[in-house]
This record gives structure tokens, sequence and C-alpha cells, in this order.
């Protein structure tokens, strides 16, 4: 009998701090599949990382699926386990487990205008598949990333951002500017007018606070954008990540096994 | 020719197998049924066969309220003990209990630790009724008249049991009674009902006089042989060299159950947690394995400190629902 709760051990292979509480921690985990060119995981899955002694926490994988050296998380300080997660350098060993969880229908999302959305600390999902469609960015049309943060110091991968620029319409905007800061100021549903999209043609992919993901909502659904194109990674308290312990649950998803992407019509029947 | 066992005889098999590994037993002890520990000594009348009127179900000798499940030393993952083959002597509906939960926790992927419990236990129901469908277990024990429970073998392990010497083979016919159904029973048969009827109630105002009712506490999860929340929790020496991970209980109507890092809480609620306690039993546990996570044994209506009575709550519901279709 395999025992699921057991992790593997990955080595830490760099630290990098993004923003005065946020690290990027590249890990080295043994790789799912040895193929190149193929996914090793689907952008939008969760790993739960942890450090014995403090626990496990889900984060979302924010490297690109499309090679198996590493596998990068964003780590924002917010509890224990990432608390003890930002004493860590280069070289020490975390547990992980995973990918679980479903990801983004990359198959769904080709040849649509894509619109991604999200905000702060909500970027590490957006930011893998991103990877992915810039990889295969003659299989979409109009791509979009559309990112809010609190101030220009919280901006996240500020450096990936230059490269996705190349490809890619990046939009930002912040809560509060300063005097180096020429760009947007105010709520990243004030971006949307920038989009030149084919509202029928167009999807969604969100990872984000309820509140921004619903007003987001609320703009794209009138202009012809419907839910079911609209897709959104939910942050819930998964534990097991494996349908078992009902911390995560919502209405009768499992965010850990059903998501943690889900589709607008779905979050809007029984979601709690 | 029925292989039966005489009700005399049944407290000394229970002691006999008792000799050779642990047999766990409901047992009336200082006033209160508690699943424990058989000795030599345990007298017949503190064995409580009749329903499920123990504290705890037996669910904790599969899923223990605590149990360290990893230990780490110098970031080395020790092994588990084994577990020892163990017995469990359960009233039928205790038994139905554990074989709901099996379901549960082995459907995949399946969950190693409660397996590795199941797998070194014998279960051995002990039913005053007429058994209508053995789902599983190892061996059956049913009343068939006054004096006689006949063996109802289910798995190699029930049938060397029934081969000991304090079976006989009697050329006897059955009379086993039917039990009466509790009506919570009763309702649970239309569960599709149940579930229609939670969904429609989830904005009724009969959640927020629960709010009102209910302490929070938790007990009715604790006691409920089909609830298995469960958190888990590292723990660590003082020289750092030695970790250990527990899993422990957890209650979805605790505060914190669906609190996230960073302070949000996406059920903030007691009304939203404990309609939440409905709605897994009723409707996503139910639509997830066919039927409600219920088993109608009454443990959370009799210990809930606030007098909660789970069956008027789904009867009230069922009821109001029923007229709102008829208006």
């Amino acid at each position: 009998m395999k025992n699921i709760y057991s992790p593997q051990t990955a080595k830490i292979l760099s630290v990098k701090n993004l923003s005065a509480n946020v690290k990027l921690f590249r890990l080295k985990v043994k790789p799912n599949l040895p193929l190149q060119n193929r996914l090793c995981f689907i952008p939008g899955q969760f790993a739960l990382i942890g450090v014995w002694g403090y626990g496990e926490a889900p984060f979302g994988i924010s490297s690109s699926p499309l090679q198996n050296q590493y596998l990068e998380v964003v780590v924002r300080e917010a509890g224990t386990v990432t608390q003890k997660l930002h004493t860590l350098k280069k070289g020490d060993e975390v547990t992980f487990r995973g990918p679980y969880g479903n990801g983004f229908p990359l198959d769904f999302f080709e040849g649509k205008d894509l619109v991604m959305i999200t905000g702060g600390c909500g970027i590490p999902p957006i930011a893998s598949l991103i990877e992915y469609v810039i990889k295969n960015r003659k299989n979409f049309n109009n791509v979009y990333l559309l990112y809010g943060a609190a101030t220009p110091q919280d901006i996240l991968m500020k450096e990936k951002m230059k490269e996705w620029k190349k490809s890619i319409e990046v939009l930002l905007t912040v809560d509060q500017g300063d005097k180096n800061w020429k760009g947007n100021v105010g709520l990243v549903s004030n971006l949307v007018r920038y989009l030149e999209i084919e509202p029928q043609n167009t999807a969604a992919a969100m990872c984000g606070p309820g509140a921004m993901a619903k007003a987001l909502e609320n703009i794209l659904k009138p202009v012809g954008v419907s839910d079911r194109r609209i897709f959104v990674s939910e942050e819930r308290r998964m534990q097991c990540g494996i349908g078992k312990c009902q911390h995560c649950t919502c209405g009768e998803k499992y965010v850990c096994l059903d998501g943690p992407v889900f589709n607008f019509d779905e979050i809007d029947k029984d979601f709690d | 020719m029925l292989r039966v066992i005489h009700k005399k005889n049944l407290t000394k098999l229970i002691r006999s197998l008792a000799v050779k590994s642990a047999v766990w037993a409901p047992l009336q002890t200082n006033g209160e049924v508690v699943f424990s520990l058989v000795s030599q000594e345990t007298p017949d009348k503190e064995f409580v066969f009749q329903g499920s009127q123990s504290l705890l179900p037996p669910k904790f000798l599969f899923l223990p309220a605590e149990e360290e499940i990893f230990s780490v030393e110098k970031n080395k993952v020790k092994s588990l003990p084994k577990i020892e083959p163990f017995s469990v002597f359960c009233s039928y509906p205790d038994l139905v209990g554990i074989l709901e939960l099996d379901e549960i926790m082995q459907k995949e992927p399946t969950d190693f630790f409660y397996t590795r419990h199941r797998e070194a236990a014998t279960l051995i129901a002990v039913s005053d009724y007429k058994v209508e469908v053995a789902m599983a277990g190892d061996l059956i024990l049913e009343k068939i008249n006054q004096s006689y429970y006949q063996a109802i073998v289910l798995t190699a392990k029930g049938k060397k049991i029934s081969q000991l010497k304090f079976f006989e083979n009697k050329n006897m016919e059955s009379r086993a009674i039917y039990a009466e159904r509790s009506p919570l029973r009763q309702l649970l048969l239309d569960s599709e009902l149940i579930k229609e009827a939670i969904l429609w109630s989830r904005n009724k105002p009969i959640w927020e006089e629960l709010e009102e009712k209910c302490l929070g506490c938790g007990i009715c999860t604790y006691v409920c042989p089909l609830c298995y929340c469960f958190s888990t929790e590292d723990k660590k020496s003082f020289d750092g060299n030695r970790c250990s991970r527990c899993r422990k209980w957890d209650a979805c109507t605790l505060p914190d159950f669906a609190l996230v890092a960073g302070g949000k809480n996406f059920r903030p609620t007691l009304k939203q947690r404990y309609y939440n306690w409905y709605y897994h039993k009723f409707v996503r546990g139910y639509k997830e394995f066919g039927r409600p996570h219920c088993v109608s044994c009454g443990r959370c209506q009799k210990y809930c400190p606030a007098g909660i009575d789970i069956y008027q709550v789904l009867k009230r519901i069922v009821d109001d629902y029923k007229k709102s279709l008829n208006h």
C-alpha cells in the first residue's frame, strides 16, 4: 500500500527576494516525467511544500511546466510554514508532495484571446501559465496579463515580466504609486478598458481574492465573456491534498481534487 | 444445521480471544459505556451490545483522536511501529459505522494510516436483531432466539473464530426478529429528499436559530461514527533533531476550520459552519458515496450540550421544504 502522505525530499537550488516579505524558491524535485518538451505538471496545479517540525502548506507552482530540472514556488511570509521557509537557504531541504489538482484547461484556451488576471501573491499559477503560453505563442490570439499590486515595490516577478512583455501584453496597476511610478493607479478591473479582445472567443484565467474575481466577472460577462470561459484558481486550506481532510471543501466540490481551478459557473452555484 | 453460540459462551469467547491479542468491546464502566480493552477479569455484566450506547464509536481504533503519522530524526523518516493484530466486538449498528467509514477512507487514493489499523483488526458484531444484508466485517453473531446467536461468517478470519470450542452445530431454526426503525432511520430512507431539502434550506431562518443554540464545541463531530475531518500538526524537540507529525481529529464546526494563512476565513460564522456539517453529511457525502454520512446512531443528539436533536432538525427542514413545494 502506498503512503500517499509521504513526501519526497527536495533540495533548495536558490532563493530570491521578490519583495519585502515574498521569496522565490527554486527546488530540485524528482521529475515526474523524464521526457523533454512534455508537461511535467499543468499550470494551475499546486504542491504541498513543508518543513519537518513545521508542517506543510499549499503553493501554486510558478515555473514553466515544460522543463523538469526544477520547480519554483513563491512564498509570502504568512504563517508557521512560510515563516520557517523564509529562514531557509540554498542547499537546505524541504518536503514536497504533488503536483495536485486540475490546473488550467490549456487545450480550451488554444485559439482564443486569453486574459490572465491576478494581483499581489496570486501570480504563481498565472506565471506558469504564461510560460506555457509563450512557448506555444502561435496557438493563442491576443494574450494579456493584468496585474495589480499594493505599491510598485510589491510587484512580483519584475524580471520575468520583462521577458513576458516581448510576447504578450502586460498591464500593471498599483493601489498606491510613488514618485517614480508613471503607470496605472487603481483596481485591476480598471485595466479591462485597455483590452482588445473578441469577447465571444475569449477565455480568462484568474488567481486572486474572491472580491477581485467577482469584480472582473461583473465586467467581462456583460461584454460577452461567458462564465464558462472565466476560470479562477481558488485559495483554500488544502491540508491533505487528496480529498480526505475536508478543509478545502466548497459546496460539493473539493478544491484540492476538483480544483483549484473552477469556471465561474461552478463558483456561482453553491460555493462557500 | 446452524453454527451457533450460546449467550453464556459469548463473553467466554471474548475473554478467550483476549488472552492472545487485544480485544476491544463496549463496556459499562462508572455508568458510561466506553470502548475498552477486555481483560480476563471483565465481568459478564459489563458487556453492552445493544444499539450504539458507547460515548465514542469504535472509529478511534482506526482513526485515533491523535496519532503520530511521521517520526523524523535528523530529516530521516523513521519506519512506523507495526500494529499488532486486534479484535473489536461491537454492536451491529457500530459495525455499519465502521464499514461506511472504510468506504470513505479507502476510496482511492486509500488513506494509508487508517488502512494500517483496519488491516490489523478483526471485526465481530453482535446483533440482537435480524441482519438483513451483512455488508462486511469478519463475523456477525445474530441473535436467533432467547439463548443462541447464529454465526454469520464473512471472512477467513471470522471462520477461524467460529470454529472455536464455544460454538456448536445445532439443528434449530432462526427466529431472529427485525429491529424497529427509529424515526431518524425512517427519515434517512429518502436521502434524496433530505439532500434536496438541505440545499433548499441554505438561506432559511432555521440555520440562524441553530446558530443561536449551537455552542460550536464540535462534540457532535467527535462522537459521530462518520465524521473524519482531520488536521495535521508538527512538533519539534528542543534540540531540533526530532520531529513528529501528528494527525488529529478536527471539527468543521470549529472557528478556524476554513481559515487560511494570511487571515481569510471562508466560513467565519457558526451558521455557515453548522450548515456545512449538515451539507457534508446529507449533500456532499450523499453525492460522493450514494448514501448520507449518518448511521442514525443518535450520539450527536445524546451528547450535544445544547440539546440539538438531528432528527428534529432534519424533520423540520424536510417538512418545510415539502410545504414550500405545495405552495
